[in-house]
């Protein structure tokens, strides 16, 4: 290789003459800042990125959030609804009975005015009141037909299901 | 040459704790911190620039290239296990976006030449080759310099890379085979190639 290192040393020197080519003076200066700068733009492009495809896969959001720029009432309007909600939501959450007596007044009326009657209807009790055509119960139903005996005799709420063409 | 000129013994241990404090600098970097990235930008920013340039001739494409492979290798420090040094995965970085470039330019026949600096006019060695014992003796560094490059530009980018690092840079056959990610053999005959290359293209220069 040193035969070679002398073979070209003539060339070698000829090259030496790129190692001249520099930049003006203070090239460098801002060349770290002006890294970190576009480093620093990439993260917030990535989060730009985000919304950007957030609004894509929902553009009626950025309609909805674009009419607010048109027209700042709206802005105001969307931010006292949601205030209301808000403090409906409390007043819901602190008093629950009130805001059921509000929604099922006829219900409670009927079973006495006690809210536990309203969740747990009591059917022994309602049974005779209804219609005999039309019993709704999430309960098993054996026989409801005070003529059908639970073993041998047909019950007339079941209908046999066939399932040929 | 080049290879010699490898530090040795002595300054091992300055170089040992340089390497610490380029680990600190590359861990903490790695945890988001863009001052020791900063630190990390400056330390390596001259010789990543000089190498792009040397490849591209052209001072602006070298600007931006060097600028994109600090930004890439900012982005993919998670992915840096330290298998070698940042210096050399860094190089990686570069070298590859810089061939990947000079791909995509090839159809581009644009050349900026851009000034040699102040100094070379006065470097004796310079002027000896320019001067008395070539046959062009009206050549200028400009006319000097013009067809260094196109010769450069003639080689493929493996071999115009090889010959950049190793004489316009000074790196050891070592370090462009980590750079380049091959074995010293590779390293040495593509280097041997590429001279011959350039010696016949520059020859009215060497006579």
């Amino acid at each position: 290789m040193n035969e070679s290192e002398t073979h070209f040393e003539q060339l070698s020197r000829l090259l030496s003459l790129k190692g001249r080519e520099v930049p003006p003076p203070g090239y460098f200066n801002g060349f770290s800042s002006r890294v970190i700068h576009r480093i620093r733009q990439g993260e917030a492009a990535k989060a730009d990125g985000f919304l950007a495809r957030l609004f894509e896969e929902a553009p009626w959001l950025l309609r909805f959030i674009r009419s607010f720029e048109a027209r700042p009432a709206y802005a105001g309007t969307f931010v006292s609804v949601l205030f209301l909600l808000l403090v409906a939501g409390i007043v819901y959450s602190d008093h629950p009975e009130v805001a059921t007596e509000t929604l099922m007044p006829t219900t409670a009326a009927a079973t006495g005015g006690s809210p536990l009657a309203v969740v747990t209807p009591n059917f022994m009790e309602q049974a005779p009141s209804q219609s005999a055509d039309f019993v709704s119960s999430t309960n098993p139903v054996l026989s409801l037909d005070p003529g059908a005996s639970a073993f041998g005799g047909q019950n007339s709420l079941l209908q046999p299901v066939g399932f040929t063409r | 040459m080049p290879d010699s000129a490898k530090p040795l013994e002595p300054n091992a241990a300055p170089e040992t704790i340089e390497e610490e404090r380029e680990e600190v600098l590359v861990r903490r970097s790695r945890r988001g911190d863009l001052k020791a990235y900063d630190d990390l930008v400056r330390r390596y920013q001259e010789r990543i620039y000089a190498t792009i340039y040397h490849m591209t001739s052209n001072h602006e494409d070298a600007n931006d290239l060097a600028q994109e492979s600090f930004i890439k290798a900012f982005q993919a420090l998670g992915s840096f296990k330290g298998g070698s040094s940042f210096y050399t995965w860094l190089y990686r970085i570069a070298v590859n976006k810089t061939i990947n470039f000079l791909k995509q330019r090839k159809n581009r026949t644009h050349m900026s030449l851009n000034d040699l600096d102040f100094n070379a006019e006065h470097d004796p060695d310079l002027m000896a080759l320019i001067s008395h014992k070539t046959p062009q003796r009206d050549a200028g560094l400009n006319e000097l310099q013009e067809k260094l490059n196109a010769a450069l530009l003639k080689l493929s980018e493996q071999h115009r890379l090889v010959v950049v690092l190793h004489d316009v840079q000074g790196q050891s056959h070592e370090e462009i085979a980590k750079v380049m990610d091959c074995n010293i053999g590779t390293v040495r005959s593509r280097l041997f190639y590429a001279r011959q290359q350039l010696q016949s293209e520059l020859a009215d220069y060497l006579k």
